[in-house]
C-alpha cells in the first residue's frame, strides 16, 4: 500500500549518549588546544595522520573489527555514533577515512585470514591507511565498464590500466583496484571482475596528482605497468569484484559523511547569529531541521545495515537528500555573506573563510560515491519504476 | 534497536478495514463534509477516541491513524476530537462522553476564534482561553455558540466561532499554562502527520500512474525525467516521516521537556512543509492534466496537505522560530539538535 520507505525510527540508548559526549569532550579539548582548526569536507580534505593516531589512542578506529584482530569489537551504531561526532566538528578525518569505513568491513566479509592479519591491526592503529581503486578515466558512473587488465602469472596477477579521483593515493599505503580479470563478456558484463590489494609503493605504480579547483590535492591518477600482485593478495574471490564491490558501495554511500560535510559551515552561521553578527534566518532554521531529520535517516540505515537488512532504496535516498541539503547549506551561507568591505571585522571572517570553501567543494558533494541521478535511478528502480 | 513507532499489525489492520469505506468528495462539489456513516464504524471499533484515558493507545497509535485516515482522504475529525478537545477536556477534569463529536479552538477575550476546523459539523466546541486566573477550558454545545461558516483551500469547514465566556466560566476547568503550550504543539504534529500519510499515498499514486500512462509507445516511468521527479517525491516523503517519526516518540514519552517538544515539533513542521512543495509539484506534474480536474483522487490528498501547512503556523513561522531557537540555544547547533548523555 505505502511505497514510502519508512525507515524505522531509531531511540538512542544512553549509552550510546553516554559515548557522544565522550567524543565531545575530546573535540573541545582538542580545538581548545589547537589540536585542528573545524573544517569543510574534513573527511576528505584534511588528512592528519598525528590525529587518527589519537583517535585509535582512544579506541575509535577500527571500532568493529575483532578483537582478534586488533579491533575493539563494538557494535556498528557506536561506531556510527562517534563518526558522526567527529564529523560534525569538522575534524581531520581523512587519513583513516577510507580504510576505517570500508576496507575493515569489506576485508572482514571478503578478506583471507592472512589479509586480516596484515591489515587489520594496522588499520585500527591508525598505521595503515587506504585509498580506492575503483574510478576510470572512461569508467566514472558505469563501474563494470573498467579496463585495468589483471593477467594471471606465475605466483599472482599482473595489473596494467590506471585508476582515476584517487584520493589520497600519494599518502595512503593500499589501494583495493577493481580490474577485469577476464575478457568482457558483452551479455554478462558484471562477470569477470576481481578485485586486488595493491600497494601503493610497488614497482610499476606511477601517481600523479589532480588539483582540484580549490587549489586542494587529494585527488590522483594512479598508473599501473605491469605490477605484480602476489596470489595471497587477491581480494575475495576471482571474478566476484562486481559483488564486492556492491557490497563496499553500501559502506560508501549511506554514511553520515553524505550529509555532514558542511554541518561545520551551518554552526559557524548558528554562532554568528548567537553573537548577533548575523539576524536570525529563517533559512538558518530550514536547514537545521533538514539536517536534523536526515540524522535521523542515517542513524535509521546505519541500524538496518548492522543488522543486516537490505538498504540500498533507504541509503540512496539519504545520499541524494544528504548530500544536496551540503550544496544548500553552502549556497545558504553563499547567499548570506557579503565580501568583506569598510575595513572594520563584523564577526564573519571565519564564516567568510569557510563559505568560500564550501562553495569551491559543492560541485563535489553530489557527484562522488554515485552522483544523484545514478542514485535518483536506483530510487525509481525500488519504486518499480524500472 | 527497537522500532519505537511501528503500531501493532492488528491495529494496522483494523484502521484500512474502516478508512478504505471513506466517501471521499461527492463528484461536482468542492465542499466536504463530515462522513458521518464513516464516523460511526470508527466510533464502534473505539478509535475515535483513540488516546483516551483507559484506552492504552498513545501518540505513536494516534499517528498510525491520523496518516492512514489522511492516506484514505477520509473526512473526518479524529484529530480535532480525540487529540485535541478529548485531550483539553480530560486535562481539565470535564466531563467525557464519546459519543460526542468535538473539534476544539483558542478564543480570545471576546471569546471569538476564526478558521475553527470542523465547528459547523460537530456537537459541541472545547474552548480554551486566558483569563486572569489561567487558562480555562469549557465544553461547549454548538447551540450555545454563534458559528459562521467558512472553508479552508481543501473545502473543509473552518468557521468562525464565538461564544460567550460569562455563561462558560461556571462550568469551565483550568489546564496549566504547560498545557496550554503542549496544546498548540500538539496540533501542530497532528498537522504534520495528517500529511504525511496523504503524502504517501501521493507517492504510491505517482509511481501506479507514470508506470500505467502510456505515451510515446512507452508507459511514462520510462522516461528519466519522469523517473527522477517520482524519486524526488520518494526522498521527501521519507524525510518527513523520519522528522514526524521523532516528534511522536518524543510527544509518546513520558517526560515533559517542552522546549525539547517545541523543537522536535518545529523540525517536523519545517521538514513535512518543504516537502510538501516537492511533493504537490511533483505529483501533480507527473499526473497531467487529468489530476488537475475535480474528478481525479488526487486533489482530495494534495490540497489537505496544503492546508494543514497553514495551521499551527506557517512553514515560514516554524522556520523562524528553529532559527530563534538556535539564536538562544546557548550551545553550539550540532549539540542541540542531537542530545548527548550531558545535553
Amino acid at each position: 500500500m505505502s511505497l514510502a520507505t519508512t525507515a524505522h525510527h531509531v531511540l538512542e540508548s544512553e549509552e550510546l549518549r553516554a559515548l557522544r559526549e565522550s567524543v565531545r569532550a575530546f573535540l573541545r579539548q582538542e580545538i581548545a588546544s589547537d589540536g585542528f582548526v573545524p573544517a569543510v569536507d574534513c573527511w576528505l580534505g584534511s588528512w592528519d595522520a598525528a590525529f587518527s593516531r589519537k583517535l585509535a589512542a582512544r579506541g575509535w578506529l577500527g571500532m568493529t573489527i575483532p578483537v582478534e584482530y586488533g579491533g575493539h569489537g563494538r557494535s556498528f551504531l557506536e561506531r556510527f555514533v562517534v563518526t558522526e561526532e567527529l564529523l560534525a566538528a569538522g575534524a581531520p578525518l581523512a587519513a583513516h577515512w577510507i580504510s576505517d569505513r570500508q576496507i575493515a568491513p569489506s576485508l572482514m566479509k571478503f578478506g583471507t585470514k592472512e589479509q586480516r592479519r596484515k591489515l587489520l591491526p594496522g588499520i585500527a592503529a591508525g598505521e595503515i591507511f587506504f585509498a580506492i581503486g575503483m574510478s576510470e578515466p572512461d569508467s566514472g558512473s558505469d563501474l563494470a565498464s573498467v579496463r585495468t587488465k589483471a593477467v594471471k602469472v606465475d605466483g599472482g596477477w599482473q595489473l596494467t590500466g590506471s585508476k582515476i579521483w584517487t584520493s589520497g593515493a600519494h599518502l595512503a599505503h593500499y589501494f583495493i583496484v577493481l580490474a577485469r580479470s577476464a575478457p568482457l563478456d558483452p551479455e554478462h558484463r558484471h562477470a569477470g571482475l576481481s578485485q586486488y590489494v595493491v600497494a601503493l609503493d610497488a614497482p610499476g605504480i606511477d601517481i600523479r596528482p589532480i588539483v582540484s579547483m580549490n587549489g586542494q590535492h587529494h585527488f590522483n591518477q594512479v598508473f599501473f605497468d605491469g605490477v605484480f600482485v602476489p596470489d595471497a593478495m587477491l581480494f575475495g574471490r576471482e571474478g566476484d569484484g562486481w559483488t564486492q564491490v556492491t557490497s563496499e558501495l553500501s559502506y560508501e554511500r549511506s554514511g553520515p559523511e553524505r550529509l555532514l560535510s558542511t554541518v561545520a559551515v551551518l554552526g559557524e552561521m548558528a554562532a554568528a547569529t548567537q553573537r548577533g553578527d548575523l539576524p536570525p534566518d529563517p533559512e538558518l532554521g530550514r536547514m537545521f531541521a533538514r539536517v536534523m531529520a536526515l540524522h535521523q535517516m542515517s542513524i535509521s540505515v546505519a541500524d538496518a545495515l548492522s543488522s543486516g537488512r537490505p538498504t540500498d532504496q533507504e541509503a540512496a535516498i539519504v545520499k541524494v537528500l544528504g548530500t544536496a541539503t551540503e550544496g544548500d547549506v553552502a549556497e545558504l551561507v553563499g547567499l548570506t555573506v557579503g565580501s568583506a568591505g569598510g575595513g572594520s571585522a563584523d564577526g564573519l571572517e571565519r564564516l567568510r573563510e569557510m563559505t568560500a570553501t564550501a562553495l569551491l567543494a559543492r560541485p563535489g558533494f553530489t557527484l562522488r560515491g554515485g552522483t544523484n541521478e545514478i542514485l535518483r535511478g536506483v530510487i525509481a528502480r525500488g519504486l518499480g519504476l524500472r | 534497536m527497537s522500532d519505537a513507532t511501528r503500531i501493532d499489525p492488528q491495529l494496522e489492520q483494523l484502521l484500512e478495514q474502516v478508512l478504505c469505506t471513506a466517501a471521499g468528495l461527492h463528484a461536482g462539489s468542492t465542499d466536504l463534509r463530515l462522513d458521518r456513516a464513516l464516523w460511526a464504524r470508527l466510533a464502534e471499533s473505539g478509535l475515535t477516541r483513540l488516546t483516551g484515558a483507559d484506552s492504552g493507545a498513545g501518540w505513536v497509535e494516534a499517528a498510525g491513524l491520523l496518516r492512514a485516515a489522511a492516506r484514505h482522504a477520509a473526512a473526518v475529525p479524529v484529530a480535532e476530537n480525540d487529540l485535541l478537545a478529548g485531550w483539553l477536556v480530560e486535562q481539565a477534569g470535564l466531563p467525557d462522553d464519546p459519543s460526542i463529536v468535538r473539534t476544539s479552538c483558542v478564543v480570545d477575550a471576546s471569546g471569538a476564534a476564526a478558521a475553527v476546523p470542523w465547528a459547523s459539523e460537530v456537537d459541541r466546541v472545547v474552548v480554551l482561553w486566558e483569563s486572569a486566573g489561567g487558562w480555562r477550558v469549557a465544553d461547549v454545545p454548538v447551540g450555545d455558540a454563534r458559528i459562521a461558516r467558512g472553508r479552508d483551500l481543501a473545502g473543509r469547514p473552518t468557521d468562525a466561532v464565538q461564544v460567550d465566556l460569562a455563561r462558560c466560566a461556571p462550568g469551565a476547568g483550568a489546564i496549566s499554562a504547560e498545557d496550554a503550550r503542549a496544546y498548540d504543539l500538539r496540533g501542530a504534529l497532528a498537522r504534520a502527520a495528517q500529511s504525511t500519510g496523504a503524502m504517501d499515498r501521493m507517492l504510491a499514486m505517482s509511481a501506479q500512474y507514470v508506470t500505467e500512462r502510456v505515451q510515446f509507445g512507452r508507459p511514462l516511468a520510462r522516461f528519466q525525467a519522469i523517473q527522477h521527479l517520482v524519486a524526488d517525491v520518494a526522498c521527501e516523503v521519507a524525510l518527513a516521516n523520519a522528522a514526524v517519526d521523532a516528534a511522536v516518540v518524543e510527544m509518546a514519552s513520558t517526560h515533559d521537556d517542552l522546549d525539547r517538544l517545541e523543537l522536535v515539533v518545529a523540525i517536523a513542521r519545517s521538514v513535512v512543509g518543504h516537502a510538501a512543495t516537492v511533493v504537490v509539484r511533483n505529483a501533480h506534474q507527473v499526473h497531467g492534466a487529468i489530476g488537475t480536474t475535480l474528478e481525479h483522487r488526487l486533489h482530495e490528498l494534495s490540497k489537505p496537505v496544503l492546508a494543514w501547512r497553514m495551521e499551527f503556523g506557517s512553514v515560514r513561522e516554524w522556520d523562524a522560530r528553529l532559527a530563534a531557537m538556535l539564536a538562544h540555544a546557548g550551545t553550539d547547533l550540532w549539540s542541540f539538535g542531537v542530545r548527548s548523555s550531558r545535553s
